[in-house]
């Protein structure tokens, strides 16, 4: 995990601040995430690490109000561009919610949705069967793709919320609080997963939990009200923090 | 192990709470079992099954509500079809589609205060625009356009309401899989949102169906002999109808408002069951109150 050869960044941030209204949520903030790296964004509720996430699948303008100065880069075109669609970007930026938000509808609705939206309809079943073998969800077999989504356990909906995404075979995969409100076991599964994700795309995880995001992540990023503390390899950060308040955040005694 | 209450304390207030609500149903129960009762009483007296298609007459015994149920029908299907459509579409374009400016705002504003409008205002609109303006005097059509005036803003502020209850995450998880507004709207939010949105169109229809002000104000209770059969042809409906019976003095006539009464009632149970047969069903696995409760937040 320490070994970081050179990697060409995939998604870059520079002098990036969001406003929501007056509220400034991610104020100025630059910083590259290499290609398939596992990226940690830590720090307290409020901090801006959602908004971050957001930015690179352009899901905040979805929000009323919104607005964003700076540039956000995907493999060097900037996402601003007129000429970036934001339906097509979201196609390769995967991004998993934080709320899990599945529809109503079977396990393999989930799955459709967002393969039949790119207009999938070839080997629908298929690829349904690949992503939840991913998220281990095949276990039962063919019978899970019938089941009632929100009649899952909670541990289980998140890895579906998982699958939907990752059967559109996303470049990035943006997770938010990918293992909150989870029990142990479940966020144990989700935790592998993301380890085995490493393989195939680059991931940006957004937790409050350090701890997390020293177990799985090649490099590490700490907000705080809307900036950036510190951001570097995951073993320099928390072994040695430059940054007095990343340093208290990490040690607990926040703020 | 429950430590006792206090002395002094008062009991928890449960009991009279359930005594209230019980003597309020009764009273609503009772309320709807009397009026039934009554026009049931009166409508003894019809002349027999042909009330149902015969035209008005002059002698009660031969008088029938043949043109004013065919016109209902014809009213309550042309608003169905031209408040519907544009009312939930408008609701639509409000919430998902409009950006939050001036001017929508102020466009909200006005469609709220037009639900409340009186509907005899409408008829008097209705009148100008319809009958005058377009110069299609008292015609069906013309009160469907009257009564459609009516019904949109009941739709789209139900509508509406239907598409803000649903849970954020819904929209959203639908975008993030990289959906268009349209596949996002079409997919997820008008299934969720349809049982809400069709019981707002069967209240705009059920309150448009028996409207008798806008109608008596656009044309005269007409005493044609045959039924509507095309929009063009002269109005009559059913609440005119019963409004120009219960007016005559004469005992039979009071029979006939009553048995036109019970025919709307009838329209009105009919069109609800029609529109409950269209709701799709969504919770297509356990309906009922776990379905409700999923829907409504979901774990996590």
């Amino acid at each position: 995990m320490s070994m970081l050869g050179p990697a060409a960044s995939v998604l870059i941030a520079e002098s990036l601040t969001v406003r929501f209204g007056r509220r400034i949520a991610l104020s100025d903030v630059t910083l590259a995430i290499p290609e398939g790296r596992v990226v940690s964004v830590i720090g307290p509720p409020g901090a801006g690490k959602t908004t971050l996430l957001r930015s690179f699948n352009r899901m905040n303008e979805l929000l009323p109000r919104a607005s964003t100065t700076g540039a956000a880069r995907f493999r060097g075109i900037d996402l601003h561009d007129a000429r970036v669609d934001p339906v097509d970007l979201r196609r390769r930026i995967g991004m998993v919610l934080a709320e899990t938000s599945l529809f109503p509808g079977s396990v393999f609705d989930n799955v459709a949705f967002g393969l039949r939206a790119q207009g999938v309809e070839e080997d629908l079943h298929g690829r349904a069967e690949e992503a939840l073998t991913r998220v281990g969800l095949w276990t039962v077999g063919a019978e899970i793709l019938d089941a009632h989504a929100l009649d899952l356990p909670a541990g289980d909906q998140r890895r579906l919320c998982m699958a939907r995404t990752l059967a559109l075979e996303p470049v990035v995969l943006l997770l938010d609080e990918p293992t909150g409100h989870l029990d142990p076991v479940s966020a144990a599964a989700i935790e592998s997963l993301i380890h085995a994700l490493r393989e195939d795309c680059t991931v940006v995880v957004a937790t409050c939990d350090p701890a997390l995001a020293g177990r799985i992540s090649d490099l590490t990023a700490h907000l705080d009200g809307g900036g950036l503390m510190e951001y570097g390899p995951t073993r320099e950060l928390f072994t040695n923090p430059r940054n007095s308040r990343t340093e208290a955040y990490l040690t607990g005694r926040a703020r | 192990m429950i430590p006792p209450p206090p002395p002094g304390a008062r009991p928890p207030f449960r009991r009279p709470l359930g005594v209230v609500a019980g003597i309020a149903t009764t009273v609503a129960v009772a309320t709807a079992l009397v009026i039934a009762l009554l026009l049931l009483l009166e409508a003894r007296h019809l002349p027999g099954p042909g009330f149902l298609l015969d035209p008005p007459s002059r002698l009660a015994d031969r008088a029938g509500i043949g043109p004013a149920l065919a016109g209902s029908l014809w009213l309550t299907l042309l608003t169905g079809l031209i408040a519907l459509p544009v009312g939930v579409g408008t609701a639509l374009y409000l919430v998902e589609y409009a950006p939050p400016t001036r001017t929508a705002r102020a466009t909200l504003a006005v469609l709220t205060n037009l639900a409340g409008v009186p509907s005899i205002v409408y008829g008097m609109a209705g009148l100008a625009l319809f009958v005058r303006g377009l110069g299609l005097g008292p015609s069906i059509l013309a009160g469907a356009l009257t009564l459609s005036a009516m019904a949109i803003p009941i739709v789209i502020a139900d509508s509406r309401a239907a598409l803000l209850s649903l849970p954020r995450g819904l929209r959203e998880a639908a975008f993030a899989l990289g959906a268009t507004r349209w596949q996002v709207v079409r997919h997820q939010l008008l299934p969720s949102a349809a049982p809400r949105i069709l019981a707002g169109c069967r209240r705009a229809l059920l309150r448009t169906m028996g409207a008798a002000a806008p109608l008596l104000v656009i044309g005269p209770v007409s005493f044609i002999t045959f039924a509507p059969t095309s929009p063009a042809d002269p109005l009559a409906a059913l609440p005119t109808r019963i409004f120009a019976w219960s007016a005559r003095p004469q005992a039979g006539f009071l029979a006939l408002a009553a048995g036109a009464s019970l025919a709307l009632v009838l329209l009105s149970a009919l069109l609800t069951a029609a529109i409950g047969a269209l709701a799709p069903r969504t919770a297509s696995h356990g309906d009922g109150p776990e379905a409700v409760r999923r829907t409504a937040s979901g774990p996590g």
